[in-house]
């Protein structure tokens, strides 16, 4: 089976700075790959290359087999893939339920995922006319996960989910990412390895803008050399 | 209650300062007769109404482009130079429509060019000159042909044939139908194929040398070919009916032909802004500094313009017979009567007031800021709006094409600024000048109002328009400084520095305005 997405040395320059130095690596269908590293390493300048926020220099990306990079980003979102960026960025002026509509593709898809959404994300039902800016922390990232399914996304990309947050709505972030992961591919980003080792199937680690490690996340819990390498004392 | 407090509270000096403007407002009544009082208000609602045209315009494409579009001003002067054109030369239009029917339809079928242009090796010799091999020609073809089609049937040097002379006639009801252009010598057919030719050569020239950036369809769908077989026939039928399309637009009740003037002045701001942002703009968000050069330079390019086309007298703009008539039973009684029977003035709280300046020009202006604010906040548009006011790599992140968002609001902004100018036109004549103080008026209104704030651009303009008037009638009948014998006449120069001395107060109290907000 093909997989749902394939990088193959792919570099980014963000003006002059050449920021992903060669970065490799295919995400199987249906599960969850973790995206692991230090601060600086990469993590998100790799996920806004997939969306073509930042496109690569060299390199091929595949998504479902066909070529993306060189598409504008709007056309790649439309293949199918979900972008949460990180920093909660939902749109602030916007109410929630404005935050879910305009992330519609087709007409009805707010009101055809609406149950699931709020199934997985209860909060965000009786919040549904008050403003971004005014929703916790916590809130703000379940709208960010919420607006990435409201169109048909094949691929998420999830930036940090857990930044900021106390552990008890990490918890419920968690069973929601979870759940998602069941009809969807997902690449994560995500700094704590507690959370990553839990949810993650594999992993690919990113050091200086270069893929240096991938594999089954099972080997690397198992593999306390490479994750105090690579991620510091976890 | 308690939220009442907070809000009480995060707006004190907001609050306050208008508290202090009011107070103000109402010594200024104090001043005058009740007469003189009510005829200024209207008249700072007619100067903020068509301010707030360009500022709304204005404020839109700075708040989700962060264009800061210098040239609005000279937009808001081309709209009202159209409109006029439509209204009095109604032939020239007419004329104009076939060859710019023509001009337009190569462009059209940009998915061919894309096509075609895979064709060609990119780099190379070859690859160099293509592009100038297509376009040298094509434009030499264009210019040959419409070297043949005189359009400008007015004559700059002839004063008996210049705009202010047909504008006078107008006024008086004479028109008189100038014969259509021609192709001179040549058959027209021959005509039609060379601009056509010309567009084309000159379209595909420009698809090879900007290539890097197509992403058109791999194949061509009668789709893609419709628009362009569309302005074809299209520019074609006008030419076989342009004598009776003339005949029947000259024939026309002025209220309607105003209209179609408001219309056609409108669409073409938006083509005008359309085009300007795909062709300079887009290519310079990267370097804002340029940008803002661009404009500037645009905005002198385009007095120019006006200038070789209209000429530089100011002319008049006669208005439509709704507003224009002064027989029997005008000044009329009441807004009624004066529609009824199309009365240029009308008697209102015992001052006689303009029907189109002072009542005709702010109801459009409200009808603009309602029907802007609902599509802020009622449609997708809007909504796509406001996100990328904030966040535009993450709107086109959720699958929207905000390039083509971009243009529209661009487009949008500047129909705006000529639906102003338009407007304008019949109550304070055209001149090349005109848009430059409509343009610095709507920049101390945003300032004032809070520079992405819709509604701060609407409340600006109408404490600009209103402070201007009210300075302009002080300089008129005086202001008798308390406890002296003293009278002080504001003079005109005072008019402008009152706006700005408004404005530093209000920034130094609010720096980000009445309404902008804080980030
Ligand atoms: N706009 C920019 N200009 C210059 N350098 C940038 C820019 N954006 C990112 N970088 C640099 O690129 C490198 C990778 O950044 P990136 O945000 O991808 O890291 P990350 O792995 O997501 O880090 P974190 O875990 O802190 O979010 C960093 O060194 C960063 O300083
Ligand atoms: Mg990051």
């Amino acid at each position: 089976m093909t997989p749902i997405l394939e990088l193959r040395d792919i570099h980014t320059f963000i003006g002059q700075y050449h920021i992903l130095q060669g970065v490799s690596f295919t995400a199987p269908h249906g599960a969850i790959t973790a995206l692991l590293g230090r601060n600086g390493a990469g993590k998100t300048t790799t996920l806004k290359t997939i969306m073509g926020l930042t496109p690569p220099r060299a390199g091929e990306i595949r998504f479902e087999g066909r070529r993306i990079d060189g598409k504008r980003p709007f056309e790649i979102a439309a293949l199918g893939i979900g972008f949460v960026p990180e920093h909660r960025a939902i749109f602030r002026d916007l109410t929630v339920e404005e935050n879910l509509k305009i992330a519609e593709r087709k007409k009805g898809d707010y009101a055809r995922k609406q149950e699931m959404i709020f199934s997985l994300f209860p909060d965000l039902k009786r919040l549904i006319h008050l403003r971004g800016t005014n929703l916790s922390g916590g809130q703000q990232q379940m709208l960010a996960i919420a607006r990435a399914l409201v169109a048909d996304n094949r691929l998420l990309l999830i930036d940090e989910p857990s930044e900021g947050l106390a552990p008890v709505v990490i918890e419920g972030l968690m069973s929601a990412i979870r759940q998602l992961a069941a009809d969807s591919t997902v690449i994560l980003v995500e700094q704590n390895f507690l959370v990553a080792s839990q949810l993650a199937e594999h992993y690919v680690i990113i050091e200086e803008g270069r893929s240096v490690k991938s594999g089954r996340m099972q080997d690397l819990v198992n593999d306390r050399a490479a994750i105090h390498r690579y991620l510091g004392a976890a | 209650m308690a939220k009442m407090a907070t809000l009480l509270r995060k707006n004190l000096v907001l609050i306050l300062t208008l508290a202090v403007m009011l107070a103000l407002f109402a010594a200024a009544a104090s001043g005058m007769s009740q007469q003189d009082f009510v005829i200024t208000l209207l008249r700072g609602l007619a100067v903020g109404a068509l301010t707030f045209l360009v500022a709304s315009g204005f404020s839109l494409i700075f708040g989700l482009l962060d264009v800061l579009n210098l040239a609005h001003g000279t937009l808001f002067m081309i709209g009202a130079y159209i409109g006029w054109t439509v209204y009095v030369r109604p032939d020239t239009f007419v004329d104009v429509l076939t060859p710019l029917a023509l001009i337009v339809s190569g462009f059209t079928l940009r998915d061919v060019w894309a096509i075609l242009a895979r064709r060609v090796p990119p780099s190379g010799a070859w690859g160099r000159t293509a592009p100038w091999l297509a376009i040298a020609p094509g434009a030499l073809i264009g210019f040959g042909v419409m070297r043949g089609y005189p359009i400008a049937s007015w004559s700059l040097e002839n004063y008996a044939e210049s705009p202010v002379t047909f504008s006078f006639l107008a006024g008086q009801g004479q028109r008189v139908i100038p014969a259509h252009a021609t192709f001179g010598d040549a058959s027209p057919l021959v005509a039609f194929g060379g601009l056509i030719l010309a567009s084309m050569l000159v379209a595909f020239g420009m698809t090879l040398l900007g290539r890097s950036e197509t992403h058109a369809q791999s194949r061509v769908t009668w789709r893609s070919v419709a628009p362009f077989a569309g302005l074809v026939i299209g520019g074609m039928v006008v030419f076989a009916v342009n004598e009776p399309l003339t005949a029947w637009l000259f024939a026309l009740d002025t209220n309607w032909l105003f209209l179609i003037a408001v219309l056609v002045a409108v669409l073409s701001g938006m083509g005008l802004g359309a085009l300007m942002e795909i062709t300079l703009i887009r290519p310079l968000y990267v370097r804002p500094i340029y940008q803002l050069m661009l404009t500037l330079g645009l905005s002198a390019i385009g007095i120019e313009m006006v200038r070789a086309i209209w000429g530089r007298p100011e002319f008049t703009m006669p208005k439509p017979a709704l507003f224009a008539g002064s027989g029997e039973g005008c000044p009329a009684e009441s807004l009624w009567l004066a529609l009824q029977n199309g009365c240029s003035t009308m008697i209102f709280q015992g001052g006689r007031i303009r029907v189109y300046n002072e009542i005709f020009v702010p109801l459009v202006g409200l009808v603009v800021l309602i029907a802007v604010w609902l599509l802020l906040k009622r449609t997708r548009l809007g909504m796509i709006i406001r996100a990328g006011v904030q966040d535009r790599e993450m709107v086109e992140a959720l699958g929207i094409n905000v390039r083509r968002v971009f243009t529209l609001v661009f487009a949008l902004g500047v129909g705006l600024a000529a639906l102003g100018g338009v407007l304008a036109a019949p109550s304070i004549g055209l001149s090349n000048t005109m848009g430059e103080s409509f343009l610095l008026n709507a920049l101390i209104a945003l300032a004032i109002g809070g520079l992405t704030s819709y509604p701060g651009a609407a409340i600006g303009s109408l404490l600009v328009g209103m402070l201007q008037q009210f300075i302009i009638k002080y300089g008129q009948i005086g202001i008798a400084i308390p406890f002296t014998e003293i009278v002080f006449k504001p003079s005109p120069p005072l008019v402008p520095a009152s706006t700005i001395l408004l404005m530093v107060i209000i920034l130094l109290i609010l720096p980000n305005g009445l309404l902008g907000r804080k980030e």
